[in-house]
């Protein structure tokens, strides 16, 4: 693909998600073929088309019920959901909270520049508070939203951010994450090049440190995902191994029998009382 | 012959209850009826009322005539609204009876709540029915004992037998609207429905969650309409038909949805039971007043198809084919119905079709472009992870393979390419029904749930030597001037249940045919067969 066909601005923090997903997902012991994306709107929202992958690219903020929908009808494909903060943290803020609540194998990538992109440069849910944004000339007046903290809260079994100057450590975050049985969520520091000034590359490196290990308390977790500022953690927050995911029922290629449904005809009447 | 009965009463107090165990016992021994429900949005007190209208022939609609039978369950409402229309010499059964009868309940069942199926059984020994069939008909032992108490009650009160006539009907099934949508949908091929509980939609919702326990269905509880008509297109995206069913204010938050399956081309069906708006309006109540509004449902043009059944066998037939039709050109397609139709119970003659639609699950090559360009416009459909082909959709204008693009004469042949189904939409539409005298001069119009309603009336004024026929819209979108044939030098008389007449004005936009009156109803509750037959005399003169 040329460097034109890719919509994003040079040096925007998804070339290297993109780059760093290709290899992930070529790299997972899944056949190419049953893996499927789902993104809504926004720069991140393109990525599905400059991966190799069945995608289903819908609307803004509504990744997350078109990858319940795909999980649901076949358990047996891999589906991520990948957009952007105000994609997942905004429009879909809902759907953000009760997809993590259905408990399906589903993993949710937010390719998080508290900024938006698309739009040129207005405040996102993750935007610091007195940030002057393109609608906010005197500063965000809202507190920024603590993704971590929400998904932890929601009852998310797997909970990690990893930062998109670190390709290592982002292959390795999304690979486990996809790898794990159950709702995970990504949250990737995403810096933007040309409408967020403050959290550049260099901003994040000279801040971020890897966690050795998951933390052992949920709570520990919500805790410690509120650290931010001088010191901002990177690694796998929560992991819950003991976790029952649902397990979607086989219904592709089992069509309902006419027998079944006469044996329904004279079911009783199951109105509303 | 026939008898109409109304249970009134509040919320809670078993009214619902009288009329199930009496449906139940009435179909199985096969007298024809129709049942419908007057009701608040509340659990408990207010005032509701249910109507039964049993006849020795089928019946699709409420008569309209005087009760024959009142029974009221509280202490004073019902007798106050509706023992005016009690016919003269007809029955009152009112509260210190139902006290006497509650009694007794708790007396000899220990179970006041065993009222409502003495209820049953006074009624059905005020028809004559057979009290042994109908024991045997009963579900358990204390069904049966209350039901024998029934018959004694209308023996004590000289009630037994008082308007007698025998059972009719041949085989036969018991079904309300939305169990014939449901059922139709499971035909049609459904197994994948996403849905927000909204009124009158709900009981769609409930079937498939309850047959979800046996058969290769789900039904999801989506977080909003929003998600569900998301949920629903990723489900037909990876490979499974798929349906959302709700009412107008949740059709609202689904219109997004909508436009995004247009622009897909992601096959889906839609079921909107109407009710009257705008915004909450009357919860529980019937209109017809969301025609305009699925019609124009979503941004951007793109093709569409809207049915509305008019009886239980159109509703299984018209959802069936709904999938079919969604599936084979790969849009989303409507079902408007309304809380009338949805909770109207009644016994469909004959034999219920459950032949199945099968469809076949296409492989592509690695080659596959998801929106080739086609002559029909109808481009290849696969599922991801059946080959190496690559299902690529997107919400923006795209290419044949499903990429972004800006490019203007691609644009033109995309919007060319969705739009050039409905050429072949419109060879496959769904004629009107016709019914009556054709060569009368006067033509009853009407769609979705007002069909037999208005077939009834249009028997009753021949009966009376008035001649005129009717025609039923089961598809109100798109019309064809195939439609228009027979109608067009006709005096129309085109019934709603809005205060606009939204079809009326459609005809006129899409077939240039010209109703010259409009019997219009939109004070939440259906016509019935006698006030219609008073408003086409009205104008008729």
């Amino acid at each position: 693909m040329d460097r034109q066909d890719i919509a994003w601005c040079p040096g925007c923090g998804d070339f290297p998600i993109r780059a760093t997903l290709e290899k992930v997902l070529g790299g997972l012991p899944i056949p190419a073929k049953d893996i499927v994306l789902t993104s809504g709107i926004g720069q991140a929202a393109k990525m599905p088309h400059y991966l190799p992958h069945s995608y289903f690219n819908g609307l803004h903020g509504r990744s997350l019920p078109l990858a319940v929908g795909i999980k649901l009808a076949r358990p047996d494909l891999t589906v991520i959901a990948v957009s952007g903060d105000g994609c997942h943290y905004g429009e879909g803020g809902n759907h953000f909270i009760h997809t993590i609540r259905r408990r399906l194998d589903i993993t949710i990538l937010v390719c998080d520049n508290k900024v938006y992109g698309l739009t040129k440069g207005q405040s996102s849910p993750t935007t610091d508070l007195g940030r002057k944004n393109a609608l906010d000339p005197e500063g965000n007046r809202n507190a920024p939203f603590s993704p971590l903290a929400a998904a932890l809260t929601a009852g998310a079994p797997f909970v990690a951010r990893t930062f998109a100057g670190d390709p290592e450590h982002m292959g390795k975050i999304m690979r486990e994450a996809i790898l794990f049985k159950g709702p995970s969520v990504v949250d990737i520091l995403q810096p933007c090049v040309s409408f967020n000034k403050v959290n550049s590359f260099a901003w994040y490196r000279e801040r971020i440190y890897r966690l050795d290990d998951s933390l052992k308390d949920r709570y520990e977790a919500i805790r410690l995902s509120d650290d931010w500022g001088e010191r901002i953690p990177i690694g796998v927050f929560w992991r819950d191994d003991r976790f029952l995911c649902r397990e979607g029922k086989q219904m592709f290629r089992k069509p309902v029998t006419e027998s079944a449904v006469a044996r329904l005809l004279n079911t009783k009447c199951i109105m509303m009382r | 012959m026939e008898f109409n009965v109304l249970i009134g009463g509040e919320a809670g107090q078993g009214m619902f209850s009288v009329e199930l165990g009496l449906s139940e016992i009435l179909s199985r021994l096969g007298y024809p009826f129709f049942a419908t429900k007057n009701y608040m949005s509340r659990i408990r007190g207010g005032h509701n009322f249910h109507m039964i209208r049993i006849s020795e022939k089928p019946v699709h609609a409420l008569s309209g005539k005087p009760w024959d039978l009142i029974v009221a369950m509280d202490r004073a409402e019902t007798e106050r609204r509706h023992k005016p229309f009690l016919r003269e010499g007809g029955t009152f059964v009112g509260p210190e009876r139902v006290g006497q009868i509650e009694r007794e309940a708790k007396g000899e069942l220990q179970d006041v709540t065993a009222t409502s199926a003495i209820l049953t059984g006074l009624i059905l020994a005020f028809i004559g029915a057979d009290d042994a069939a109908a024991q045997s008909a009963a579900p358990d032992g204390t069904a049966r004992r209350a039901l024998a108490m029934g018959w004694d009650f209308a023996a004590r009160w000289g009630l037994a037998a008082r308007r007698s006539f025998a059972p009719q009907i041949g085989e036969h099934c018991k079904l309300d609207g939305n169990q014939a949508l449901a059922l139709g949908a499971l035909l049609g091929g459904c197994q994948f429905v996403a849905g927000y509980p909204m009124t009158p939609a709900t009981s769609i919702l409930h079937y498939f969650s309850s047959v979800a326990e046996e058969l290769p269905v789900h039904f999801e509880q989506a977080e909003d309409e929003i998600a569900a008509l998301n949920m629903a297109l990723g489900a037909s995206y990876a490979g499974l038909r798929s349906m959302v069913a709700t009412s107008g204010g949740g059709f609202a938050l689904m219109t997004e949805a909508v436009s995004l399956a247009g622009m897909t081309e992601t096959p889906v069906v839609i079921i909107v039971a109407q009710r009257p708006g705008p915004a909450t309006g009357l919860p529980t109540r019937t209109e017809q007043g969301d025609l305009n509004f699925v019609l124009h449902a979503g941004h951007g043009e793109f093709p569409r198809v809207i049915f509305a059944p008019g009886s239980v066998e159109e509703a299984i037939s018209l959802a069936r084919r709904a999938f079919d039709v969604a599936d084979r050109w790969q849009i989303p397609v409507f079902i408007l119905t309304d809380q009338y139709l949805a909770d109207s119970l009644q016994i469909m003659e004959g034999r219920v079709p459950t032949k199945m639609l099968k469809r076949e699950l296409p492989v592509a090559g690695a080659d596959y472009r998801r929106y080739e360009i086609t002559d029909s416009g109808v481009s290849p459909l696969t599922y991801p992870g059946l080959s190496e082909a690559r299902v690529e959709v997107d919400s923006d204008e795209h290419t044949e393979d499903g990429k972004i693009t800006e490019d203007r004469g691609m644009r033109v042949r995309m919007v060319d390419k969705r739009l050039r189904k409905s050429e072949g939409l419109r060879k496959e539409a769904v004629m009107p029904a016709r019914f009556g005298d054709r060569r009368a001069p006067t033509v009853l119009v009407s769609w979705g749930s007002n069909r037999l309603i208005v077939n009834e009336a249009v028997e009753v004024l021949r009966a009376e030597g008035i001649s005129v026929s009717s025609a039923h819209f089961g598809q109100v979108y798109p019309l064809t001037p195939q439609m228009a044939r027979g109608l067009a030098r006709k005096r129309l008389i085109c019934i709603e249940n809005n205060a606009t007449g939204q079809f009326e004005q459609l005809l006129r936009h899409e077939l240039g045919l010209k109703a010259t009156h409009r019997i219009l109803k939109y004070d939440g509750e259906c016509f019935t067969v006698g006030e219609l037959v008073e408003r086409v005399k009205g104008i008729l003169g």
